[in-house]
């Protein structure tokens, strides 16, 4: 990763001919459009933070034993006793926790610079749907250190899914491989977390990506409504995007030797005793804001029902809602696109306050 | 930009450099895999300077985890001790079975006298049955002085007194308040109890509560000090139902033996409480015992014999008696096939009492390694009615001063 890094740099400390990296950028971008107050760098930054993930979770894999009784002890050996492989472990946590919140950020960009409107509505959804994919990782990910932390949010984050009408019963052999979580879910996640989701986030970024450029590059009003019509050339945009990735390498690694990630102690019988016995029965962070809503009532409405209205009320945002002016695109805080940005306000407001609640 | 770049470059540099430099500092693991469990555990990288536990439980063999639990393989102290099982004590009687048990261990079959848990859990040491009979017959909680209660419930279908099991003892529904008070204040030393708070109930529990007679150290040669943890530390006010500290500071080994009223033969306070009280008696016997004197029965005949009956013997002729088992614990005395040992009335050995050709004893105390010699009262100038054999007897003429 960092020799990576490293090699880019040499591009823009000596002149060299442009390589592939330069390639999969435009020639020139619009000069406003490529400010970091307007872009927040967070698109680059998730892809960066994939790139990390991808790294340390290959790194993971060469100790980790997916498998019931070795599992968390795996873990533990990792943390403690592979070279370098806390560190690394560290890094792979915070990545994931750093990849929710810079999308996130990502998303809000979107939607109060108003660049979510035609032709950029599909990918809209192809990134919506990356988000969601990218929690799922997390969690996913979360559930494989398989100690006694784990086990309730195991517990109650599938058995959601047994609440959903007609089909829960099918997603949820599909999700845990049987009547009950036990140790065939270990597996389940396993290769969902390795394989199939992260399949899903390599198709859905290169998509999404691809689409960016296709799509005419970042959003900006056409060429006649542009106050600034200036446009900075790509070897400029590679340094800003290097200098990006250091601040978040740096910030990644300070957080990595400082805060270590979570570790609990190895299960000790099956899961079903252990969330008996398990002194954490806080969701992770990303989903306390549900966990708080699952203590009002019914887990179906509170916990399946509501999440997914909200998603799918995300998604329809660039469908039902007014378009937002040409002129305006590209700005923070468009005029024309008011009822979207106080709807998305509202929403992640009340996600905020729900799970500070649940704290 | 030109600028930013070669700086936060740098800066990178230097938090990879921070990287090598806190991984220098942390301490090297230091690896044990005990025999027993062939897996790794890391648990000497911080403890390495305990004592070894016991001569029977080396550590290259038996390692921390299989007796202690916790997280082999952490390296943090939060992480590693999280699971341990009773905390710093791993002999709690709530854990000892997973502990200190296992049909290869400490809960091995009657037959072969290994049973020393179950022994444990029933023994009036722990049920404290006998008492809790008597306060609650004499505030009229129930008309007999039999056991119902114990402190904890504890059963046993064999039981050879007759007693099946115990129910436990709840004090908080009965409405007198000096059984409140009797079961607030009076049951802490008893081993199915948590001690209560304060120097006078200091002592360990579970197994330790004898056996640790030092720090990480477990032994059957136990001084009278670790039976004084318990005995020996004040009275009960039965008229108050509390407990009094005794206040003296004593200096010598008589004078630690407190009731005030009692009288101790030298060989009472020379010796140490297990040189003379059996296995059945301390541990208990497996059964569920009514109270102390169903189960506590070696008086001074039973190494003294009396006027017309000499001590009790048994000539070793089995290797795999249990007398060898408890001398290679204890390695007091050369005890050899063909030796005669002192046995108490209910066949238990007295295996640090041996007799001499010449028809006296010599004994070597468990605790102190002193060795002594004795004689039967059988043709001295003794008196005593050999049906009167109790120590008060003895003690009218055999006494010291205090």
């Amino acid at each position: 990763m960092y020799f990576f890094i490293l090699h880019l740099s040499s591009f823009i400390l000596f002149p060299m001919p442009p390589s592939f990296f330069h390639h999969l950028h435009p020639p020139t971008i619009p000069t406003a459009q490529a400010r970091w107050r307007h872009t927040l760098a967070a698109g680059g930054t998730a892809i960066f933070l994939m790139l990390i993930l991808g790294v340390t979770g290959i790194l993971e894999m060469f100790y980790y034993a997916p498998n019931p009784a070795e599992a968390a002890l795996s873990v533990q050996t990792i943390t403690y006793h592979v070279p370098f492989g806390g560190f690394i472990r560290n890094l792979h946590y915070w990545a994931a926790q750093a990849l929710i919140v810079v999308s996130a950020v990502h998303f809000l960009r979107v939607i109060f610079t108003a660049a979510y409107g035609h032709p950029r509505r599909f990918n809209y959804l192809l990134g919506l749907a990356l988000f969601v994919v990218s929690i799922m990782l997390d969690f996913t990910g979360y559930i494989l250190r398989w100690d006694v932390d784990i086990c309730w949010p195991l517990t109650t984050g599938t058995n959601l899914l047994k609440t959903i009408p007609v089909i829960g019963d099918f997603l949820y052999r599909i999700a845990v491989g049987g009547n009950e979580v036990c140790e065939t879910a270990l597996l389940r996640f396993y290769t969902w977390h390795i394989f199939g989701l992260t399949i899903l986030v390599v198709i859905l970024g290169v998509w999404h990506a691809f689409r960016v450029r296709r799509d005419g590059g970042i959003a900006v009003p056409p060429p006649q409504l542009r106050a600034d019509v200036t446009r900075i050339p790509r070897d400029e945009l590679v340094r800003r995007e290097v200098l990006t990735m250091f601040i978040v390498s740096i910030g990644l690694i300070l957080l990595s030797i400082f805060v270590p990630a979570p570790i609990a102690a190895a299960m000790s019988v099956s899961i079903r005793e252990s969330v008996t016995e398990s002194v954490d029965v806080r969701a992770p962070w990303f989903f306390l804001w549900v966990q708080q809503m699952l203590k009002w009532g019914d887990p179906f409405i509170f916990g399946v029902l509501i999440p997914s209205i909200i998603l799918a009320l995300l998604a329809l945002i660039p469908y039902i809602f007014p378009q937002p002016n040409e002129a305006e695109i590209g700005s923070w805080f468009p005029k024309s696109n008011r009822l979207a940005q106080i709807i998305v306000a509202i929403i992640g407001t009340i996600i905020i306050i729900l799970t500070f609640i649940n704290r | 930009m030109r600028r930013l770049l070669p700086l936060f470059s740098f800066l990178f540099f230097l938090t990879l450099l921070l990287v090598w430099w806190v991984d220098s500092r942390q301490p090297k693991p230091v690896e044990l895999i005990p025999t027993l469990t062939g897996q790794p555990e890391y648990c000497i990288t911080c403890h390495a300077d305990l004592p070894e536990i016991s001569a029977s439980h080396p550590v290259e063999t038996f390692g921390c985890v299989s007796c202690h639990g916790g997280e082999r393989l952490a390296l943090d102290a939060d992480l590693a001790h999280s699971t341990m099982r009773g905390g710093a004590n791993p002999s709690d009687l709530s854990v000892a079975e997973i502990s200190c048990g296992g049909s290869n261990c400490h809960s091995g079959s009657e037959a072969d006298d290994r049973d020393h848990i179950q022994r444990v859990m029933t023994s009036v040491q722990a049920t404290y049955a006998g008492a809790i009979a008597s306060i609650r017959y004499t505030f009229g909680a129930q008309t007999d002085l039999a056991a119902h209660f114990g402190i904890a419930a504890v059963s046993d279908d064999e039981s050879q007194t007759g007693i099946k099991s115990l129910d436990a003892f709840n004090p908080a529904i009965d409405s007198n308040p000096m059984l409140q008070k009797f079961g607030e204040n009076c049951l802490v030393c008893h081993l199915h109890a948590k001690p209560q708070e304060g120097e006078a109930f200091a002592r360990q529990t579970g197994c330790a509560a004898c056996h640790s007679t030092g720090e990480h150290t477990m032994s059957t040669a136990i001084p009278y000090t670790q039976c004084n943890a318990c005995h020996n530390r004040g009275n009960y006010d039965l008229r108050t139902m509390t407990f009094v500290e005794r206040t003296d500071q004593p200096t010598s080994r008589l004078a630690d033996y407190y009731q005030p009223i009692s009288q101790f033969t030298k060989c009472e306070y020379t010796l140490d409480c297990v040189d003379c009280h059996t296995r059945d008696e301390t541990m208990g016997d497996g059964d569920i015992h009514a109270n102390q004197a169903s189960i506590q029965y070696v008086q001074c005949k039973t190494c003294h014999g009396t006027l017309t009956e000499l001590p009790l013997t048994k000539t070793l002729t089995d290797p795999n008696d249990i007398v060898f088992r408890m001398a290679f614990l204890n390695p007091i005395m050369d005890l050899k096939l063909g030796d005669t040992i002192i046995v108490t009335e209910q066949g238990e050995p007295l295996w640090n009492a041996r007799q001499l050709p010449d028809g006296t004893f010599e004994m070597v105390g468990k605790a102190t390694k002193q060795y002594f010699t004795f004689r039967p009262v059988m043709g001295t100038a003794c008196e005593q009615n050999p049906d009167q054999q109790e120590s008060n007897y003895c003690h009218e003429c055999h006494a010291v001063e205090k």
